[in-house]
């Protein structure tokens, strides 16, 4: 599943231009902007965003731009830093879930203007991912792409197992029977890991597989805990317990084991595509989520552009982010990164159809599922049910209980939140 | 025999510190999958500069070269920021009587026991107030602030013979031509000791800096190095090769320095 | 002498000490007293809640506060004896005269100067569990940086690595300031060479002890980068120390006011701390 990663992105960067040298007002009088634009693209990820900014720049001259990642972790602490020392950038992206909080800092500045100028409708994207990019009825991000997980699989592992290494486990059983077969075979198929990454991003789409949530629709109150969350978690330590797991694995240890081909699965996200496709060697495949639970689902986040407040607006810098924004989110090379483009049009475009692995998990679409978001619930969640998942997974503390008492310090954390932020 | 026991240990020992670094050093040449190979090589199949030479390419994302200048500048700034404010006014507090001294003085030494944590919080708004975020100034004077280089250089002034001094004021030289005559000339070590602690001390800083610095042209390597570390993704030859880079300098520096350096520090024990 | 000519000497850091020592404490403690979010226009006065809910049993914020108090204060416990005792023993061995000796004495205190971020950076690589060196030389799977208690052989070994040549350089220092004709003396006497470190060496070095103790000790309770880079408080948050939870709740969840308060508690549990040690060796002194 190696494409021609250069001329592709290539192409559909040209593309995408065109169409947005229609659309947007391009307004050349000679002066120069140079835009600051922040994101957390530390991985591979990283270099395409870059192409896709130099097609912007190469499609308007006047308008230069310097692009700074930093970890999404040390993003998330620096931005309204920077942003209310007055040393912040223009334009950033930023996960959905962490708007409101953003918001709430006045570190971000509502697009309604800026969303009418460009005539972007919620027709125009998928609903789920464009709702949530308002707070209390302004619009605050414009969405770019989803990234879920999905289900990665090593074809060459699957082979030697004697599996069949292009019709990919869908149920609990199939999935069950292929990490048995695999076993007998001397391969721990699936690595389970007690961090965010892949361990929570795997146990909050198992919760909503099992029927449950993370929270209430408001956001107020952590549900957790519910059977669906016991249940999900107890999967996970059962292919502990059976074998197909080691014990404690450690930080990205999962995804190096996969590449080197010690397991054969990882539920693993969007933006791993990139790292796996630049693997010598590696023989993979991509697929929706197997179905372990009673329905179809898989955790998702979206990155959305965002404008940040300047101490004096400059109508001119806000133009050339508009510019910016407009062409980064028509084009299907974004895809390119492992993502599925936010924007129907890009969604639906040849070029994207052309990528075997992203097509896969844009299969998935109707079944992604968003948490709910609310002023610093992302770090609530970091704090509680982020340790209640590793501590079940590293069998220190029964599931119940872990669960149930990360829930209640994130009721109580969410109750602070809500006096903090007025909400 | 004994001589031989001795030897052993501090052969065993010295492997035991060098390995790291030299695992640190092969690593840094080797593709990112063999870098990450399981079982690992020992040496690189084919030394390649594919680490390095990101680390030199992509300037803008992660300037190397820049962040340890950035924390050159600091380190050193921090160092003369210290002595130039210290050793005068250790001066005044050993050698000069005047009303509200011993307040001053109890002030300074009280807090030489107040943890570091306490300034964290308070530091960020004050600098924030400052406009300093985001510069150096703010990873060099807030910790260049701290009591230790008053108490030091007072301690050293105290044990001086004042005969001299007492000798220059008769002849009518006023306190400033003394200290700088006379005082300094004779202190240089103790100057020099302070210098470097603080130098190092700054060096070693990690938590203040990342907190208070955010554009990547304005980071110490500190943080900066920190940016290697991918959030779903870690390439262990780009992180070895970036700490190569930033310990190569340092390394040649300390060959050349340690004799300096090592004293600097041995003395803080005997005076501190 | 002029009147004013010791407050100009002074004045210089003077300045420096007002604007970053003096006035912090005091508005740290002003901070603490507040629902301080440093982005929020609005911070309203709340007393002393941010210290009630550290001392509520249970509490959201208490239970991982006072996990983070044990994460630094376990560290402390293993880190500092190791630290004093260790290099008093390299220290001992490089004290004789020996070709090569300024070179071993380089090489001990070299990882010092090259900062924690890249200590911790080549030890998470060579502790990783699956890809690490030292798995794969010793033939094990431990899980050197994902469980306990192996996360804490590895942060406090690592530290034990890392600033093992500072202190045995003070400890150097202070054995070659001992008068030699104490140990004529002793050897006059019928000491034997192990009297002789007990009855001349350890009672001269008591002052650098006391030092290398106070540093040691203040050093290992501001655990910080080791963890934050290393463990990343794996697993389960417990090798997170005070210092990296007190800066998330700041900068993270954006609780400067709480993070303050947490502060000034830490910095209690040390000033005790730094007290006892220095009674301990005080009433030692004396005897």
């Amino acid at each position: 599943m190696r494409e021609t990663r250069r001329e592709f992105l290539a192409a559909a960067a040209g593309a995408a231009l065109v169409l947005a040298g229609c659309g947007g007002s391009s307004r050349s009088d000679g002066a120069q902007v140079t835009l600051d634009f922040w994101n957390g693209f530390t991985g591979g990820d990283g270099p395409q965003m870059l192409a896709l900014v130099q097609a912007v720049e190469k499609e308007h001259p006047e308008i230069r731009v310097r692009m700074v990642t930093a970890r999404w972790e040390d993003f998330y602490t620096k931005l309204p830093a920077a942003v209310a020392s007055g040393e912040g950038p223009d334009v950033a992206l930023m996960h959905v879930d962490q708007i409101p909080t953003n918001a709430a800092h006045r570190t971000i500045m509502p697009l309604d203007d800026l969303v009418r100028d460009l005539d972007l409708q919620e027709d125009d994207f998928a609903a789920p991912v464009w709702r949530a990019g308002a707070v209390d009825g302004r619009r605050y991000g414009v969405p770019l792409d989803m990234h879920p997980i999905g289900l990665y699989a090593n074809q060459q592992v699957l082979s030697e197992a004697g599996l069949d290494p292009e019709s990919l486990p869908t149920t609990r059983d199939e999935y069950e029977s292929a990490l048995e077969e695999l076993k007998g075979k001397g391969v721990q198929g699936h690595w389970v890991t007690p961090f965010f990454f892949t361990g929570g991003h795997q146990f909050m789409s198992l919760l909503w597989q099992f029927g449950g949530d993370l929270t209430d629709p408001e956001a107020t109150r952590a549900t957790w805990n519910s059977d669906a969350g016991v249940e999900a978690l107890e999967w996970m330590r059962s292919l502990i317990a059976k074998g197909y797991s080691p014990r404690n694995v450690g930080q990205d240890a999962d995804s190096i084991a996969f590449k080197n081909g010690q397991n054969a699965f990882i539920w693993n996200g969007a933006w791993a595509i990139g790292d796996y496709g630049s693997t010598e060697g590696l023989e993979w495949t991509l697929a929706p989520l197997p179905k372990i639970g009673s329905v179809a689902a898989a955790w998702s986040n979206s990155h959305n552009f965002t404008v940040m407040r300047q101490p004096t607006p400059d109508p001119q810098r806000l133009e050339a982010v508009k510019v910016l924004i407009d062409g980064v989110t028509r084009s299907p090379a974004w895809a390119e990164a492992g993502q599925i483009p936010a924007r129907r049009s890009a969604r639906e475009s040849e070029a994207f159809r052309k990528l075997e692995a992203q097509s896969a998990l844009a299969r998935q679409v109707p079944d992604l599922r968003f948490a709910a978001a609310a002023p610093g619930l992302s770090d609530v969640r970091e704090s509680t049910l982020d340790i209640a998942v590793a501590q079940a997974i590293n069998g220190s503390r029964p599931v119940r209980e872990a669960l149930d008492d990360s829930a209640r310090r994130a009721n109580e954390l969410l109750a602070l939140n809500r006096e903090k932020y007025g909400t | 025999m004994k001589r031989a026991w001795v030897w052993v240990a501090l052969i065993a020992l010295s492997v035991i510190y060098l390995a790291p670094i030299l695992w640190m050093l092969v690593t840094a040449f080797k593709t990112e999958e063999e870098s990450a190979a399981s079982p690992p090589t020992l040496l690189p199949s084919q030394w390649s500069t594919e680490a390095l030479d990101t680390i030199f390419s992509s300037s803008a994302q992660t300037p190397v070269p820049r962040w340890f200048v950035n924390s050159l500048v600091a380190a050193l700034g921090t160092g003369l920021v210290v002595v130039l404010t210290a050793a005068p006014a250790a001066y005044a507090l050993a050698r000069m009587e005047f009303p509200g001294k011993r307040l001053v003085f109890g002030l300074i030494v009280a807090t030489l026991f107040v943890p570091p944590i306490i300034f964290l919080a308070p530091n960020y708004e004050i600098v924030e107030a400052l406009g300093w975020l985001d510069s150096l100034p703010a990873v060099i004077f807030p910790v260049s602030a701290g009591a230790f280089g008053v108490f030091f250089l007072r301690q050293f002034f105290v044990g001086l013979p004042k005969e001299l001094e007492e000798a220059a004021l008769l002849d009518g030289a006023n306190r400033l031509q003394v200290f700088l005559r006379i005082v300094v000339p004779l202190s240089r070590p103790a100057l020099a000791t302070l210098f470097l602690l603080s130098v190092l001390t700054n060096w070693n800083d990690f938590l203040w800096p990342l907190y208070v610095l955010f554009n990547p042209e304005n980071l110490t390597l500190g943080p900066g190095l920190g940016l290697l570390q991918g959030a779903n993704q870690t390439n262990y030859a780009l992180l070895m090769a970036g700490g190569l880079v930033a310990s190569v300098p340092v390394l040649i520096l300390f060959a050349v320095a340690q004799r300096y350096i090592i004293e600097g520090v041995s003395r803080s024990g005997l005076k501190g | 002498m002029k009147r004013a000519t010791p407050w100009l000497f002074l004045a210089p850091y003077l300045l420096l000490f007002s604007a970053f020592v003096a006035a912090p404490v005091l508005y740290g403690l002003w901070m603490s007293l507040h629902n301080w979010d440093q982005f929020l226009p609005e911070k309203p006065f709340i007393g002393l809640e941010n210290y009630a809910n550290l001392f509520t049993p249970g509490s959201a914020k208490a239970g991982p506060f006072w996990d983070a108090m044990l994460a630094t204060g376990i560290f402390t416990l293993f880190s500092v004896p190791l630290l004093v005792v260790l290099p008093l023993g390299v220290a001992l061995l490089l004290n004789r005269r020996f070709k090569g000796r300024a070179v071993f004495r380089a090489i001990y205190f070299a990882p010092y100067v090259l900062g924690v971020v890249v200590v911790s950076m080549v030890f998470r690589f060579v502790l990783d569990p699956n890809i690490g060196a030292l798995n794969h030389l010793l033939g094990t799977t431990t899980p050197w940086t994902t469980a306990l208690p192996w996360a804490w052989v590895s942060l406090i070994g690592m530290t034990v690595w890392w600033t093992l040549g500072f202190n045995a350089v003070i400890y150097l220092a202070g054995l070659q300031d001992i008068d030699r004709s104490l140990y004529d003396a002793a050897a006059v006497d019928g000491a034997g060479r192990w009297q002789q470190f007990w009855n001349v060496t350890l009672p001269s070095l008591r002052p650098v002890t006391v030092f290398v103790v106070t540093v040691t000790i203040l050093a290992s309770a501001n655990l910080f980068g080791q963890s934050y880079l290393m463990t990343q408080g794996a697993p389960e948050e417990r090798t997170r120390s005070a210092i990296m939870f007190i800066a998330e709740e700041g900068f993270q969840d954006f609780n400067l006011g709480s993070a303050a308060a947490m502060s000034y508690v830490l910095a209690m549990f040390l000033m005790a701390l730094s007290a006892g040690v220095f009674f301990f060796f005080r009433k030692r002194g004396a005897a």
